[in-house]
């Protein structure tokens, strides 16, 4: 299936997921047996799509979220602003907009999904939108809404899901006045329930951010050509000359479709990321329907570059199987600035495990833990803190849960590493001096054979000697023995020195 | 009794025999007539020496101390012994090529005890295959600082320099107990609340953040470098970078901006287990302390935890970048370093130990330097060997086929130090002549057909080059026990008899020499010094070339420019991949290993010190209460750890220092108790260093004998005890 050794591929897409794919394989093939080509629909570089909601808030310029450049220029050839149009399978060519063929041995859809517009603008000529409607999804996208934000007065987001709430927060740290209207009973339906979307609205609104959740939007009122509000179901409208539309995306299948390949939802894909009906044709990232589903989620979509990568360039019989999805890969943490989202696996009661669960409205928090076979499986997490961080890596890395898993809902307080306050309370055994590994029992000892200041605690037990930090706990033991112990005459130096007695080390 | 011989009433001024800070210290005869120790006053240490340096006379008197050559175990003469080396290694030279035999040496030789045995195994045995345990330690900061920095030398200003600080980021290092005096060039920067320390354990220099120091980040291991890529991308997506001093004094601004676009604070926190708030403070702490903000001073700094990693050299170079992103390299009161661990760490790699290393940090394969070197040596650069296998590889092939069939051992305690010690031991069994030079029977010396017994610290001349790249003097306080002699004497020896007409000196004063003219012209140049310059002058750090009038020194590097070809830095991109052992569903825990105060390395000299076994008797797992609740284990109990290599069994301590997801080893034991059975040799691509600092394991409550822990270290340490 290959001229001479090589191997063709085509990559149609070059987004992250796409960009990915090809320096993955790269890196795999030292031998240089692949020789990759790659259609970019957009004439930019690939840039990193995950932080346009960052560029939205202001907190990134566009140079920052460029993608790196592919590290193999000599066996691989990238053609930006290249429109794949039609699949030939039977030939093994892909046709682009400008008529030229490209040949392939693999082909990799990565086609990725675009914004999934709702219906409130009635019939629209070549997808456009009125102005101040902007969808949420390339560069282009987000530069005209940094654009719009110069002068808007009042923007309106639809769909609160974890984009539009990004993008709600960002907008409000720019000084815009929000509100989401989003159409579910609840912010973030797909990972939060009633409680803990609960906590998360309370965030947004102590934020200036308005949320209207069961808010159907009707449609877009425009007048000379501008969005000026939306009508919600029942009639009430809502000012805004801004409006985002956040309402979810829609796998690119077009091409595929064409193709014949089969499409449901997106391009249905075995485990192997295979077509079932082309063994010689891929899809990963956004547009691709694996048997697990697709989650949108960039960590998905670099996973199966990887598989893809590990599936193309090593032999069949130097693996088991088919490396299968890894799982962690669905971590939700929403980017808003002054908002804590994070959730993973699965949520709510389980047979077979438990689900222990923190609720403290009045705190901004909610946590929620679910446990099976002494794992963490799913958490959910609104103004959790650095909990959240440590509920991630338990999840992705499969380590043990506490026997009790309500143990996972706090931060163990840390132990206290300084000695006690009080040389009174200091058991003996307590180490004062750790460069020299001198106890206060030590301390006490040489107190007794007749030292009297620091100096002489520290000629004779080396206390101090190190890094100096024992200083003032070591003066604070000796003001207590002399505080307690004030009459005491100094005993006469023993001559020579006991199994206990502390002296210099020396060498006879 | 030990008398000093050439002390005089002021004492012997040398170094402590351990680590790299080389604390300064004076050796005196006490009234009781015994050899004492005492902290002197310099740069470094301020006169503080911590529990090993003050004890460190013991070492004198102990009671096992090698004092005639051993063949087979029993004691020969000195002719006995080297007749038998030397007919040994030429017939192995006459029936396999040079190739089969290797050398492994130390980062504790002296200067001219780790030139001469460079120059020993290329001229004398003119094999290629000679590394050391500086493998272990200090290759991937190496490796990162050349391909960035165009040199490599630990720290490129002198320690005192930290005190002035801002800002200070440790990776990887615990300094508090590796070397304590340390601690007080700290000072400065905790009391500005400027102190980040990234480690996965609230070390005992983790807890110098405490009480608003500063900041512990402690991350997941084996994601050091994910979390400095995440730090990379705060400070140019928030405009911290520092503009002007990239564009003067570097290239690959572009790739590097590229590389960390897809290092987001919230992906960092999902790899790093770091929250992105303490991501983002650790950042603005740095930012604010950058010059180019108006700060007075930042550091990074990276030591073995970031660094003994498949991904160190990677790592490192993403702490310069991050260092270069915010000007600080090559500016006076800011740098990046890396701390040496090793008394002679430094000096150990710039003098030829290295398999890929000239003296004077040159390369093995540029001809220029193998002509300068040759010339020195009086060879034909033509004879001289090329590129050996490095300490790993090389350590794997002994006794193979093909691979070295005796192995020269220099100040080097393999079997406990290497990784998968199982393994070492295996091949270590295999080979047909082992020769072992030490001053104690370390576990190592134990295996060996032949034991030599040498000098230490207090008995030799000598120079070190400190963690600062400070060349300093070391001094005879006393003479060897009779018996013993000077590697340099032995190698001497061992050349004449193997019928070498190559010069080996013996007086470490005449080897210097020779070593600072085989440095000139190279990064790492002696040829302006020599022991009476030393003398006169403790203030000298490398480069000191030779001129006209004498060179002052280089204090601190990079000021004008980077050793690079168009004396710009280096922004290298890298990018984060993980251990090379991860977690699996029969191994879910983390094992780090490190170190304690009370031990030094392989632990062969701090075990047989009374004072330290007291403070660190036996080996100890560390283990978080809720891990510990979740096995069913309690404090003190036996646990026995798993991994892929092997099994340990040990005792349990508590501490909720750790991450519940991990568990710590100290690696200073050797039998049951020895970590580096449990560690992977899996090796960093770039620089050779094996993945001492994270493999998974699995750990349970042991259920078999007591009697399993009656293995020999802890019978020894029991010993001393008594």
């Amino acid at each position: 299936m290959s001229v001479g050794n090589q191997v063709r591929v085509v990559v149609v897409g070059h987004g992250m997921v796409g960009a990915r794919f090809v320096d993955d394989l790269h890196q795999r093939d030292p031998g240089g047996r692949f020789r990759t080509t790659v259609l970019g629909a957009e004439e930019y570089e690939p840039y990193n799509r995950v932080l346009l909601s960052e560029v939205v808030a202001g907190k990134l310029d566009v140079a920052s979220i460029t993608l790196p450049r592919t590290a193999h220029r000599t066996s691989s050839t990238v053609l930006p602003g290249t429109q794949a149009v039609t699949i030939d399978r039977h030939a093994g060519v892909v046709h682009d907009h400008a008529g030229e063929r490209h040949r392939y041995d693999v082909l990799v859809l990565a086609t990725g999904a675009r914004a999934r517009i709702p219906e409130l603008f009635g019939r629209r000529v070549d997808d456009d939108l009125p102005a101040g409607a902007h969808a949420l999804r390339t560069l282009d996208d987000a530069r005209e809404i940094v654009a719009a934000t110069v002068n808007a007065h009042r923007a309106v987001v639809v769909g609160g899901g974890v984009l539009g709430l990004e993008v709600a927060c960002g907008l409000a740290h720019r000084g815009v006045p929000v509100t989401v209207v989003h159409g579910g009973t609840n912010l973030m339906d797909r990972q939060l329930d009633g409680p803990a979307a609960a906590a998360a609205t309370a965030r947004l609104t102590s934020l200036g951010i308005s949320v209207r959740v069961g808010a159907r939007t009707e449609e877009a009122v425009v007048s000379g050509g501008r969005v000026t509000g939306v009508r919600l179901e029942g009639g009430e409208v809502l000012a805004a000359d801004l409006l985002v539309l956040t309402a979810g995306t829609v796998p690119e299948v077009g091409l595929a479709q064409r193709a014949g390949l089969d499409v449901a939802r997106g391009i249905v894909v075995g485990t192997d990321l295979a077509s079932p009906a082309d063994a010689r044709v891929f899809a990963i990232g956004d547009c691709a329907e694996p048997p697990e589903g697709g989650s949108g989620l960039i960590a998905q979509g670099w996973d199966q570059a990887r598989r893809l990568a590990t599936l193309l360039t090593e032999p069949s019989a130097a693996r088991d199987d088919v490396p299968l999805p890894t799982a962690g890969t669905d971590v939700v943490k929403v980017k808003g600035v002054g908002l804590d989202v994070v959730a993973m696996g699965v949520c709510g009661p389980l047979t077979g495990g438990r689900r222990v669960r923190l609720s403290d409205p009045e705190g901004g928090r909610h946590i929620e833990v679910v446990v099976a076979d002494g794992r963490v499986i799913g958490a959910t997490c609104v103004g959790a803190g650095p909990v959240a961080a440590d509920l991630v890596a338990a999840y992705t890395r499969g380590t043990p849960a506490p026997t009790d898993p309500a143990q996972l809902l706090v931060r163990p307080v840390a132990g206290t590493a300084v000695p006690a306050a009080s040389p009174t309370m200091m058991p003996d055994r307590a180490v004062v001096c750790r460069c020299n590994g001198v106890t206060k029992g030590d301390i006490v000892g040489c107190w007794r054979h007749g030292a009297r200041s620091v100096e002489d605690v520290a000629a004779s037990t080396r206390a101090t000697t190190g890094c100096g930090g024992c200083k003032d706990a070591v003066c604070g033991i000796v003001d207590w023995l002399r505080r307690s112990d004030p009459d005491q005459p100094a005993p006469a130096r023993p001559a020579t020195d006991t199994a206990d007695d502390p002296t210099p080390v020396t060498a006879r | 009794m030990t008398r000093l011989a050439a002390v005089t009433t002021e004492g012997a001024a040398t170094h402590c025999p351990y680590c790299a800070l080389q604390c300064a210290q004076t050796l005196r005869n006490s009234d009781e007539g015994a050899v004492t120790a005492a902290g002197r006053d310099f740069p470094t240490n301020k006169g503080g020496m911590c529990q090993k340096g003050w004890t460190s006379p013991t070492l004198l008197r102990a009671t096992d101390r090698l004092t005639t050559p051993l063949l087979h175990g029993e004691p020969v003469s000195w002719d006995t012994a080297l007749s038998f080396v030397a007919t040994r290694l030429a017939a192995l030279r006459a029936s396999h090529g040079p190739e089969s035999v290797a050398v492994f040496g130390g980062g504790g030789l002296t200067n001219e005890k780790a030139y001469a045995l460079g120059k020993f195994a290329r001229t004398v045995l003119a094999t290629p295959n000679i590394d050391y345990n500086g493998r272990f330690c200090m290759a991937s900061a190496a490796a990162g600082a050349n391909r960035t920095l165009g040199l490599d030398r630990g720290l490129p200003f002198p320690l005192t320099d930290l005190g002035g600080a801002q800002a200070v980021l440790l990776l990887g290092s615990n300094l508090a107990e590796t070397m304590p005096p340390s601690v007080q060039h700290l000072a400065g920067v905790r009391a500005t609340g400027g102190l980040i320390v990234v480690d996965p354990r609230r070390s005992a220099t983790a807890d110098l953040t405490a009480d608003d120091g500063g900041l512990h980040v402690q991350p997941v291991p084996g994601t050091d470098l994910a979390l400095l890529l995440g730090l990379a991308h705060i400070v140019l997506a928030e405009g911290f970078a520092d503009v002007a001093y990239l564009d003067e004094r570097t290239t690959g601004l572009d790739d590097i901006r590229r590389s960390v676009a897809l290092w987001w604070p919230e992906r960092t926190e999902q790899v790093t287990g770091v929250p992105v708030a303490t991501l983002r403070r650790a950042a603005f702490l740095l930012a604010n302390a950058s010059p180019s903000r108006g700060g007075s001073g930042a550091y990074i700094l990276t030591g073995r935890g970031v660094e003994q990693s498949t991904q160190g050299t990677d790592t490192v170079t993403a702490a310069i970048n991050l260092a270069l992103l915010l000007g600080l390299p090559g500016r006076v009161g800011s740098g990046y370093g890396a701390i040496t661990g090793q008394g002679n760490g430094q000096g150990g790699r710039e003098h030829g130990q290295k398999a890929d290393q000239l003296p004077g940090y040159r390369s093995i394969e540029d001809d220029a330097a193998r002509a300068h070197v040759a010339d020195v040596w009086g060879v034909d650069p033509a004879d001289l060997p090329r590129t050996g296998l490095p300490a790993i590889e090389l350590l794997r092939s002994l006794g193979t086929p093909g691979g070295p069939k005796a192995l020269l051992v220099h100040g080097s305690n393999v079997l406990v130090s290497a990784p998968d010690a199982d393994r070492v031991r295996e091949r270590l069994a295999s080979l047909d002549l082992l020769v072992v030079c030490d001053f104690l029977p370390s576990e190592t010396a134990l295996l060996a057909d032949v034991v030599l017994p040498v000098t230490q610290w207090a008995e030799e001349e000598g120079t070190m080059t400190s963690l600062e790249g400070r060349v300093i003097r070391r001094r005879r306080a006393l003479p060897p026990p009779p018996g013993v002699r000077s590697e340099l004497e032995i190698l001497a020896d061992l050349a004449a008899r193997l019928g070498s007409t190559v010069r080996f000196d013996t007086s470490p004063a005449v080897v210097f020499d020779e070593l600072a003219r085989a440095s000139a012209g190279g990064r790492a140049d002696y040829s302006g010094l020599s022991h009476a310059r030393l003398d006169a002058e403790p203030d000298l750090f490398w480069p000191v070339p030779a001129g006209p009038t004498p060179h002052p020194g280089t204090p601190r590097m990079f000021l004008d420019r980077f050793w690079t070809p168009d004396g710009r830095a280096r922004l290298v991109p890298v990018d984060h991949r993980g251990p090379s052992d991860d977690l699996r569903r029969d191994a879910p825990l983390f094992l780090i290993t490190g170190r304690v105060l009370a031990h030094y390395q392989s632990g062969a000299q701090t075990r047989r010190v009374p004072e330290l076994v007291r403070s660190a008797p036996t080996p100890f797992v560390e283990l978080h209460p809720l891990l510990a609740d979740r096995l069913g284990i309690d404090e003190g109990d036996l646990v026995q750890l798993d991994t892929e290599r092997g099994r340990g069994v040990v005792r349990a301590r508590l501490t909720d220092a750790l991450r519940p997801d991990t568990v710590f080893m100290p690696f200073h034991w050797a039998g049951t108790g020895s970590a580096n059975r449990l560690t992977t040799d899996a090796t960093d691509p770039i620089s050779g260093m094996p993945e001492f600092k994270v493999c998974a394991v699995d750990v349970q409550r042991w259920h078999g004998p007591v009697e399993v822990l009656e293995d020999q270290s802890l019978l020894f340490a029991e010993e001393v005890l008594a």
